[in-house]
C-alpha cells in the first residue's frame, strides 16, 4: 500500500486520494436458460439473472475488446448471425451500455426493442435459429495491480503499464459501480486533480469505434496534453 | 527408437536431397513406401498412386505430391516452457495478474485426477498446466486411476453412450464401474484443498468427498448434450455431489444442481504445433509435400472423418478453382489405425480425382511441427465441420493470424465471430464463396487474421486457462467474492 505523500507546494498537482489501478478476471458461468427462437430469447432476457445481462452486454465488450467496429453485444450478434434479422440486430447494436447505470434499466431497453420488433414481425418470433443462444453469467474477481498514481505523471505511467483488463475495469465496468454516466478515470481526474475538462474528454471516448488499446492511447493523449507535453 | 514398420529406407539428408544413407535412427522414410500395396490408407502408396491430369506444374511438385516426404521418426518431446516464457506473448501486466492470483493461493494444495498419463487431449493439457501451477507455488499433484480391462471397456462404452450411442447398461456394468471406483478411492488419498476430477472415468471418486474438507470440481471434456439416458441417470447423482462442474462449451452441458463454469479448451502458443517457425523450415515442409508457395494455399487439418466433411471441402475448392488458381491441402491422421478413416480417405481421393492441386496427406501423430508449418504456409484455413465440440484447429489457425472459414456448428460459433474474427459457413457453396472472397480481398483477410489472433490470445491460450483455474479456486475457497453486478 502506498503511504500518504508529502504534498509539495510547487510542481505538479497532487491528489489527496491516490488512484489505485485494479484489474479484473472473470469466469463464465453457464446459465440454465437457452433460446432457440427470438421469442425464447425475449423470455430469457425477461427472467435471467442480472449477471447474465451484464455478461452479454458489458462483459462481452471486454472479451472482444480488440474489435473496433461491428461488435456491440451478444444479443445483437445472435440476431444477425443466427437469426438473420438484420434490422433487429442493428437496433440492439445501437444500445450503448455506457448510458446505463443499472442492469434493470438496460434489461428494460432490451425487452422494449425485442417486443416492438416482434410485434411488427411476428413470424420472426418463432423461427428457429441456426444455433441456440446459451445464456451465461459472469463472475468477476478484482485483481489489484502494483500501480498507484498521485499525480498526472504517475497516472500516465500506470495507464501505460496495466493490462487491457484494467482499462476495461475502470473505464467500462465502473459505470455500474459508480451509478454514474462516468468512469473511474474521469471521476478521479475531476475530483482529485480538478481537471473537469480532461475528465469530460476521457469520458467521451467512444468504446464502440475503438479497441481498448485505442481507448488507452486516447486517454493518454488527453493526459499528455494536460501535462503540457503535446 | 526402431519403428514398428520402417519399410524401405530412402536416402535423404536433412534438406531432402539424395545422399548417403544415414544410421537407421536418423533416417526419414516415405510412409507411402512402408505401407502394403493397395491399401487405401496411403494416398501415394504403390497401387493406389494418384494419376494426375496433364499440368504445367514443374516435375518436382508432381513428384512430391505423389511421394510426399513424411517423417516416420518420432521427435523427442521438448521440455515444457517456464511461466516466464509466456511474457513476450501475453505481456508483463498479464503475467503479473496471474502471479497475483496464484500468490493468494500459495500453499493451497491441488490434486488433478484423470484416467491416463499419456495420450489423449486431457493428458496433454495436464502436462502443460500442472508444471505451471507448481512453478507458481500452487502445489499440484497429478494422479491417474487404475483399472482392469473390464473397467476400461465399461468406461469406453460410457464414453460412446454419453455421446449419444446405443448402450445396454446392465447391473453388472454398474457393479464393475463402482467396484473400480471404490478400489481407486481406497488406494488414493484426498487431503488436498482442491480436487479436480477429469471426465467420467474417475467421477465416482467424489464419494471420498468430506463435508468438512476440500472442494471438488468435475471437469468434463466431453459432449453431454445428447447422452444415453440410462448411463447419464446412473452418473448424474455422482456429478451432482461436486461443488462445481466445468465444461468446454455451453452446448455440452446438462441441467445440474451445482454451478457450471465454461472453460474454453486452450492451445499452448509455445508448443510444437503453435510456436513461431523459421521461414526456411516452412519452405522445407512445403517442399517435402510439393506445395507451391507462389500460389494460394487453402488448408484443412483434421482427421479423415465424415463429421469434418473433407469431401465437402474438396467440392468447395472445385468451385473456388473456377475463379482463382489455388491449391488445396487436406492433412490429417486417423486413416491408418481407424477403418472408417481409411474409407473416408478413399472418398476424399475419389473426390479429388486427377486434380494435381489437391494435396492429400495422411500424417502420423508426431507431425506437430509439420502441421504448424502447413498452417503457416496457408492463405486460408478451413474447418468445415458438420459437428464439432470445440475446433482446436480453428484456434490454431486464428493464433497464426490466418483467415479461417469454418462450419457454424458447436463451439466454433464461440471461436469465430462471423466476419470479425473469421467466417462461418453452412454449405459447400457458402464455404466456396467465402474462400473466393478472402482470396480476392487480402486486406479483409488480413484484418480477420489480426482480429482472430487477438481473439485467440484473449480467450483460448493456456495462460488464460491457468488464470481461469486460479480464479475458480479462489471463488470456491471463499478467498475471492465475485463482484456483485449491481
Amino acid at each position: 500500500m502506498a503511504t500518504a505523500p508529502q504534498l509539495p507546494t510547487t510542481g505538479p498537482r497532487w491528489a489527496l486520494s491516490p488512484f489505485y489501478f485494479n484489474s479484473a478476471s472473470h469466469l463464465l458461468r453457464i446459465g440454465p436458460e437457452k433460446a432457440t427462437t427470438l421469442m425464447e430469447l425475449l423470455e430469457a432476457i425477461r427472467t435471467c439473472p442480472e449477471s447474465s445481462i451484464f455478461q452479454h452486454t458489458f462483459q462481452t465488450l471486454a472479451e472482444h475488446h480488440f474489435i473496433s467496429s461491428g461488435f456491440s453485444n451478444d444479443f445483437s450478434h445472435w440476431a444477425f448471425a443466427s437469426c438473420n434479422e438484420v434490422e433487429l440486430a442493428e437496433r440492439l447494436a445501437a444500445i450503448d451500455v455506457r448510458e446505463f447505470t443499472s442492469i434493470a434499466t438496460l434489461r428494460e431497453r432490451l425487452i422494449h426493442i425485442m417486443e416492438s420488433y416482434l410485434q411488427k414481425n411476428p413470424r420472426a418470433a418463432t423461427r428457429v435459429a441456426m444455433e441456440p443462444f446459451y445464456l451465461m453469467a459472469s463472475d468477476l474477481v478484482v485483481v489489484p495491480t502494483p500501480y498507484v498514481a498521485r499525480n498526472l505523471e504517475e497516472f500516465a505511467d500506470g495507464l501505460r503499464k496495466v493490462s487491457i483488463h484494467a482499462i476495461y475495469y475502470h473505464f467500462i465496468d465502473a459505470r455500474l459501480r459508480l451509478k454514474l454516466n462516468s468512469n473511474d478515470f474521469s471521476v478521479w481526474l475531476e475530483k482529485e486533480l480538478d481537471l473537469p475538462q480532461a475528465a469530460d474528454k476521457v469520458n467521451r471516448i467512444d468504446i464502440y469505434t475503438s479497441t481498448l488499446e485505442e481507448v488507452r492511447r486516447n486517454i493518454l493523449k488527453v493526459i499528455e496534453i494536460e501535462m503540457g507535453r503535446v | 527408437m526402431k519403428e514398428k514398420n520402417p519399410g524401405k529406407m530412402v536416402m535423404v539428408d536433412d534438406s531432402g536431397k539424395a545422399g548417403e544413407l544415414k544410421p537407421e535412427s536418423q533416417r526419414e522414410t516415405n510412409v507411402a513406401q512402408s505401407l502394403p500395396k493397395g491399401t487405401a490408407t496411403a494416398p501415394s502408396a504403390p497401387g493406389v498412386e494418384r494419376r494426375f491430369r496433364q499440368t504445367d506444374l514443374p516435375a518436382h511438385f508432381i513428384e512430391r505430391r505423389k511421394n510426399p516426404r513424411i517423417s516416420t521418426k518420432q521427435p523427442p518431446v521438448p521440455a515444457p516452457p517456464r511461466f516466464e516464457d509466456y511474457g513476450p506473448i501475453i505481456g508483463k501486466p498479464e503475467l503479473d495478474e496471474i502471479r497475483f492470483l496464484a500468490r493468494h493461493l500459495r500453499g493451497k494444495t491441488v490434486k488433478m485426477v484423470n484416467s491416463t498419463a499419456v495420450g489423449g487431449g486431457v493428458a496433454e493439457i495436464l502436462n502443460r498446466l500442472i508444471p505451471l501451477m507448481n512453478e507458481l507455488e500452487v502445489p499440484t499433484r497429478w494422479d491417474v486411476i487404475t483399472g482392469g480391462n473390464d473397467f476400461f471397456e465399461v468406461t469406453k462404452g460410457f464414453h460412446n453412450a454419453l455421446h449419444g450411442g446405443d448402450y445396454n447398461l446392465t447391473q453388472q456394468i454398474k457393479d464393475i464401474f463402482m467396484a473400480y471406483s471404490e478400489q481407486n478411492r481406497k488406494r488414493m488419498e484426498f487431503d488436498e484443498e482442491l480436487i479436480v476430477i477429469h471426465d467420467p472415468q474417475p467421477v465416482g471418486l467424489v464419494r471420498s468427498k468430506s463435508p468438512k474438507h476440500g472442494k471438488w470440481i468435475w471437469r468434463c471434456h466431453i459432449d453431454l448434450s445428447n447422452p444415453h439416458s440410462a448411463v447419464w441417470e446412473f452418473l448424474k447423482p455422482l456429478v451432482e455431489q461436486y461443488d462445481a462442474t466445468v465444461f468446454s462449451t455451453a452446448a455440452f452441458t446438462r441441467q445440474l444442481a451445482n454451478p457450471q463454469y465454461l472453460f474454453y479448451p486452450s492451445i499452448d502458443p509455445l508448443s510444437e504445433k503453435n510456436k513461431e517457425l523459421p521461414e526456411e523450415y516452412i519452405n522445407k515442409v512445403c517442399d517435402d509435400f510439393g506445395i507451391d508457395r507462389s500460389r494460394p494455399v487453402i488448408t484443412q487439418i483434421s482427421r479423415f472423418d465424415r463429421l469434418k466433411d473433407p469431401v465437402g471441402v474438396v467440392e468447395s475448392y472445385k468451385l473456388v478453382k473456377k475463379y482463382v488458381d489455388c491449391q488445396l491441402v487436406l492433412a490429417g491422421g486417423g486413416a491408418t489405425d481407424d477403418p472408417e478413416g481409411a474409407v473416408v480417405l478413399q472418398e476424399v481421393m475419389e473426390a479429388a480425382g486427377d486434380d494435381p492441386d489437391v494435396i492429400v496427406l495422411n500424417l502420423p501423430p508426431w507431425s506437430a511441427l509439420e502441421i504448424n508449418a502447413l498452417q503457416r504456409a496457408s492463405t486460408v484455413i478451413v474447418q468445415k465441420s458438420l459437428k464439432e465440440g470445440f475446433g482446436l484447429t480453428v484456434t490454431e489457425g486464428l493464433w497464426k493470424e490466418k483467415p479461417v472459414v469454418a462450419g457454424a456448428v458447436g463451439g466454433i460459433t464461440s471461436q469465430i465471430v462471423h466476419k470479425l474474427t473469421g467466417v462461418l459457413v453452412h454449405s459447400v457453396e457458402g464455404c466456396a464463396y467465402q474462400i473466393r472472397y478472402l482470396l480476392t480481398h487480402p486486406e479483409f483477410a488480413a484484418q480477420l487474421g489480426k482480429n482472430g489472433k487477438a481473439h485467440a490470445k484473449e480467450n483460448f491460450l493456456v495462460t488464460v486457462g491457468l488464470k481461469r483455474w486460479l480464479v475458480l479456486f479462489q471463488i470456491l475457497l471463499g478467498m475471492a467474492r465475485p463482484n456483485a453486478v449491481l
